[in-house]
């Protein structure tokens, strides 16, 4: 699966759609996605990894950096499902600060702005 | 009595790879990896992914860390052995650089997240600090092998 970033904007929330492996190779690219949509200051950003298969630590720290940048305002959450993505999540605590849903229909009824 | 060294109708299962210490390769060797482990070992999904990304933690930091101080980067190799009596898959990453100081506060917090992923994914993980190299030794218990007939090919 290539590695792919897009952005769509719902109402006033803004869903980063992430596919294919997220490791050293690609995370930068991830990171500059997210910067841009961020960038524009919405309310929410929903990192959507439901098209990944694979997620390692520099993807995690992509995460954690830009649920930082999120700042006061902001807010960043994250939707996966599966081995690959969310239980590494759960594993190392990233979850204890970051919300994850396991589907977008879910993120978007929960951060509805 | 049994010829005590009478070969063992089911062979182990070995992947043997060296790579560029760099990122795509990396990405590379692991893909081949999970589909070498998917084509001989019989592990649910989660099992896959916790032995991949184990095994990737271990080839990011060679790539990241190994050979920082020097002008082109050098090789990570991997070493990939299933025993068929044991069940344990044993996986060895090994390069031949001198990683950062191993001071705790300088740490990426990236770094400190593969290492402790490295502990919680596998059954048993050791570092070793070598005078040419670093290796990681990552320990996966009770890993069922995909049934082979005797005097099939193993090697990958």
């Amino acid at each position: 699966m290539t590695f792919a970033v897009g952005e769509k904007t719902v109402g006033n929330v803004v869903v980063v759609s992430v596919r294919g492996a997220i490791d050293m190779l690609t995370a930068p690219q991830l990171a500059d996605g997210i910067r841009a949509s961020q960038g524009r200051g919405p309310k929410v950003v929903i990192v959507d990894l439901s098209e990944v298969d694979f997620l390692a630590s520099a993807g995690m720290q992509v995460l954690v950096a830009a649920n930082e940048n999120a700042g006061p305002d902001g807010r960043l959450v994250v939707v996966a499902d599966g081995p690959a993505t969310s239980r590494p999540l759960k594993i190392t605590g990233i979850t204890d600060f970051i919300a994850l849903y396991p589907t977008l229909d879910e993120a978007l009824e929960n951060v509805a702005v | 009595m049994d010829a005590p060294d009478r070969p063992s109708p089911i062979a182990d299962a070995r992947f043997v790879r060296e790579v560029d210490a760099d990122a795509r390769a990396v990405a590379g060797v692991r893909n081949q990896f999970a589909q070498w482990i998917r084509s001989h070992l019989v592990l649910d999904e989660e099992r896959v992914s916790d032995i991949v990304l184990a095994v990737n933690e271990a080839l990011a930091n060679s790539a990241e860390f190994a050979y920082v101080t020097m002008a082109e980067p050098g090789t990570v190799s991997v070493e990939a052995v299933h025993s068929a009596v044991t069940g344990s898959l044993v996986v060895v990453i090994a390069d031949h650089g001198v990683w950062y100081d191993e001071d705790p506060t300088e740490r990426s917090r990236t770094r400190g997240r593969g290492i402790s992923l490295m502990e919680t994914l596998s059954d048993d993980v050791t570092f070793e600090r070598l005078a040419d190299g670093t290796r990681v030794r990552l320990l996966f218990a009770d890993c069922a092998a995909v049934p082979k007939l005797p005097g099939a090919l193993s090697e990958a």
